[in-house]
């Protein structure tokens, strides 16, 4: 069953490698549109087999593979991996559709999209610690290509830049999964988590300590947040939508399944650090992305901040804020594909991207009236304004976690108001007043300027307005992804206990 | 810096306010002589003239049929009150004669001229007691108001007064610009030069043609402007027009917003320039009357050889009433070029040096103001 959410974009691949001679880049891109709808399909298939009820892994499959090495493929889905996975399948499918005019390697492109959107299902699903670090490399490379092909000026710089960055991060998780086997004397890779009798405190702060750099990188978590705005500039629209959507995801999943998981006692020793380590960097990201004059970058920052709330969360560890993090990792999937496909959409019509150059391009004849409208819409939401998605999962994250350590969350709660404060400072230079795509050097001539911008045709605006269309249905009903994460979460939340008391012989 | 396609933002020759005046001088014309220039000033007067053909009846209509009704409900329905007419008005199917009252209260505002100094007159006041006297005799409501509020209804009658004097200006300029689009077909007219000697000739026509005003209250007809105030087309009114729509206009609020406070408007009425001569013609309603309102009428009208240029330019239908905008206001340089033609005080072929310093003042004075007006549409 869940194999087929790998089977199905890998033989895409496949398919797509082995088509015989030099096809049109539209087919390519039809073939690989059905083979991303038949993995949405199937992740709703799954979704619909789904026990909520059930906080254990579900629907599991294993088959032993390196036996020696401990590698098992063995696949499994929860509440927290499953929200993942078909924000995965539809982000992936947005950014096939709104990929237009691959001027070189289309099926190169349409190959690597189809192997990311695998490997990173492979990396939600597997229930090995040395099969979910294969895809989570495994994904590393066609990203990588598809900055460094497809990318803009300077693509080379943010491709080299992004790959130094998570091979480092591979190499610790790697590091410390290797570690702990050593370490425990036991090389079966499993989830089960580490306890104080099975590993002291100090080799556990050890292991974890890698492990939260490791996927502190992918998040990215201030200070190691340096290759991300480099990366989201300079790839294309939808690189972008899936770096910021799905992408992230795996630093964030990781903090939760694997530190969080693995080593619940040393996380709730180092708990209180990383609360204060979650504001600095949802601060930082805040009042980076106001510095910013470039609307991607912009974007790019307040990645950075929104990825603090979901370490906040996990530092608070209540079952709310849990919740809130499965929430807000959804929901900023959602929102920041949003933004970056509104972004692109108007880099396409201006070529620039500058809020000192564009003005007015809400101008309802010759601007991007609707852009600027959905623009809008995706700021608010990102702001947190009630009714939509981001509102729900910072609420949670917040509510869960203020009573844990009030001031990490208070200093959480500036950086919210302040994604309000950037975002309206680029809604106010880009889309408000008198349309222009030009620095305002000579008033009088600014105001006289005869602006020509290709209308966005309706089409164009079909994937930012899905996705518009589900922050609202989250924000406004938030029940169903509720109802699907809340036991896993509050499972985890009772991890320390649970080991404690397994290792104890307190359930015996 | 980003690089910005030129083909995106294209900015015209704006010329110098030394370059307008030397231009005037010589006789050329401000907008420059193409052949689309042709189409599209000719064109959009065509519409035009439909639209202020509808805007004068219903200014007529209104000065005449709805004087002093506390309530004019029906007022843009032009007396025809039949439930289509009604539904149509409701559902927007109709011309924007609100449009029309903005320019009516321009010029009341602006208040320049002889008509608004007829208005503040002796002879004026003396109508407007025997009208409110006639009129209060039998309407409760106003006899009410008028002791409370004395300047009300003489206020409303110098609306009425105005109303009826740019209802009538714009019947002739109706009939001008659809003469001047039968000219242009019958091959008449065939260059921007000849467009605004056709205009200025239609002015010049026409200049002195009195201007009156009266209303009928129970049974008696009642002058409000009596040929004995001697109040003439081209001085009394199509001047003072050209000042308070062209020129001076008022600021609306839109994207682009106004702080008075912080003196961004100024406070000397005589400096406004948010005229539709200044108007951007993007709809951020940052200057002028909202242009949007008068940019759909012509919609309405627009012959098909301009509708089919529009096709082929920019966005096509989707900015189309931008380009309608940047055609009216070449047609309404066309205008204002053939006013100062035919209002320079000595012919410009003289010789005698005070006439010609005379004519250069003249021009200076016009060129100084048009210099910062939405002179890129010219070239």
């Amino acid at each position: 069953m869940l194999s087929l959410l790998l089977l199905i974009p890998f033989a895409g691949a496949l398919l797509l490698a082995l088509w015989p001679g030099r096809p049109a880049e539209g087919r390519m891109r039809t073939v690989t549109l059905v083979v991303l709808g038949l993995q949405l399909a199937w992740s709703l298939v799954v979704l619909a087999r789904f026990d909520p009820a059930n906080s254990a892994m579900q629907l599991q499959e294993s088959l032993p593979w390196v036996e020696s090495l401990g590698l098992e493929y063995k696949l499994g889905v929860d509440g927290l991996s499953l929200p993942l996975v078909l924000i995965n399948a539809a982000l992936t499918l947005v950014s096939a559709i709104c990929t237009r005019d691959i001027d070189k390697r289309p099926r190169v492109y349409f190959l690597l999209l189809l192997v990311i959107s695998g490997s990173v299902n492979g990396a939600f699903l597997a229930e090995n610690l040395l099969l979910f670090f294969l895809f989570y490399e495994l994904e590393l490379i066609p990203l990588w290509g598809l900055i460094a092909i497809w990318g803009g000026v300077n693509r080379a710089y943010a491709a080299t830049k992004f790959l130094i960055f998570t091979a480092v991060s591979g190499m610790l998780i790697l590091g410390a999964f290797l570690g702990l086997a050593l370490l425990t004397g036991t090389a079966d890779f499993s989830l089960t988590p580490i306890t104080g009798e099975r590993l002291a405190m100090g080799s556990q702060l050890l292991l974890l300590g890698a492990l939260l750099i490791g996927f502190g990188i992918k998040v990215p978590l201030f200070p190691f947040h340096n290759w991300l705005p480099d990366a989201h500039t300079q790839a294309s629209t939808p690189v972008s939508v899936l770096l910021a959507g799905v992408l992230l995801k795996l630093g964030t999943y990781g903090l939760l399944r694997f530190c969080m998981g693995l080593f619940p006692e040393a996380w709730a020793l180092l708990a209180p650090g990383l609360a204060i380590w979650a504001a600095v960097s949802v601060l930082f990201g805040s009042l980076a992305a106001i510095a910013q004059k470039d609307m991607k970058r912009m974007v790019a920052y307040s990645s950075v901040g929104h990825m603090g709330y979901i370490l906040l969360a996990a530092a608070a560890a209540t079952p709310i804020a849990i919740l809130g993090a499965v929430f807000q990792m959804v929901s900023h999937g959602l929102i920041s594909a949003l933004l970056f496909l509104l972004v692109g959409i108007v880099y396409r019509k201006t070529g620039t991207r500058d809020l000192t150059v564009l003005h007015g391009l809400l101008n309802p004849e010759r601007g991007l009236p609707f852009t600027g409208t959905l623009m809008i819409v995706g700021v608010m939401a990102s702001a947190g304004m009630p009714g939509m998605a981001g509102f729900i999962s910072e609420f949670m994250v917040f509510r869960g976690s203020i009573g844990a350590f009030p001031l990490a969350t208070l200093l959480s709660m500036v950086g919210s108001g302040l994604t309000a404060v950037y975002f309206l400072l680029l809604v106010n230079r880009a889309f408000f007043g008198r349309l222009a795509v030009t620095p305002p050097i000579d008033p009088v001539v600014h105001g006289r300027l005869d602006v020509n911008l290709a209308a966005v045709a309706p089409r164009e605006t079909i994937p930012a307005m899905a996705l518009a269309v589900a922050v609202f249905a989250i924000g406004l009903l938030p029940y169903g992804l509720g109802r699907l994460s809340e036991a896993a979460s509050t499972a985890m939340v009772q991890l320390p206990a649970l080991a404690a008391a397994v290792y104890s012989g307190g359930l015996g | 810096m980003p690089i910005i396609s030129a083909e995106l933002v294209r900015s015209g020759g704006m010329p110098s306010a030394a370059e307008l005046e030397a231009s005037l001088l010589a006789g050329h014309t401000l907008l420059s002589n193409t052949a689309e220039h042709l189409i599209e000033v000719v064109d959009v007067l065509e519409s035009y003239g439909q639209v202020l053909d509808a805007y004068s009846k219903n200014l007529i209509f209104q000065a005449e049929q709805q004087f002093l009704l506390p309530f004019p409900l029906f007022k843009y329905l032009d007396g025809d009150k039949t439930v289509a007419k009604i539904w149509r008005h409701l559902n927007h199917d109709r011309i924007n004669f609100e449009y029309a009252e903005y320019c009516m209260k321009a010029m009341l505002w602006h208040g320049t001229g002889g008509l608004d100094a007829y208005l503040d007159s002796e002879p004026f006041a003396a109508n407007c007691r025997a009208i409110i006297g006639r009129k209060t005799r039998r309407d409760p409501l106003l006899a009410l108001l008028h002791p409370v509020f004395r300047g009300f209804l003489i206020e409303l009658i110098r609306t009425a007064a105005t109303t009826s004097a740019l209802g009538q200006f714009w019947r002739v300029m109706s009939d001008l610009f659809l003469d001047l689009a039968a000219a242009e077909a019958a091959g008449r007219v065939g260059s921007i030069d000849a467009v605004v000697e056709f205009i200025k000739d239609g002015l010049v026509a026409v200049a002195g043609n009195p201007i009156t005003y009266a209303v009928e209250i129970e049974g008696e007809r009642m002058w409000v402007l009596p040929p004995e105030a001697g109040l003439t087309f081209l001085a009394d009114v199509a001047v003072p027009y050209v000042e308070a729509v062209f020129l001076r206009g008022l600021p609306f609020l839109g994207t682009v917003s106004f702080n008075a406070q912080a003196q961004q408007i100024s406070p000397d009425q005589g400096q406004f320039a948010y005229g539709a001569l200044y108007a951007d013609p993007l709809p951020s309603m940052g200057a002028g009357i909202p242009p949007s309102l008068l940019m759909q009428d012509m919609y309405r009208h627009l012959p098909e050889r301009l509708h089919q240029l529009y096709r082929q330019r920019g966005r096509g239908e989707g900015d189309v009433r931008v380009k309608i905008c940047m055609s009216f206001q070449k047609s309404m340089f066309c205008v204002t070029n053939a006013a100062i033609r035919g209002t320079f005080p000595s012919p410009l072929s003289s010789g005698d040096p005070a006439e010609q310093a005379a004519n250069r003042a003249y021009a200076a004075a016009w060129a100084s103001r048009l210099a910062v007006a939405r002179t890129d549409c010219l070239d």
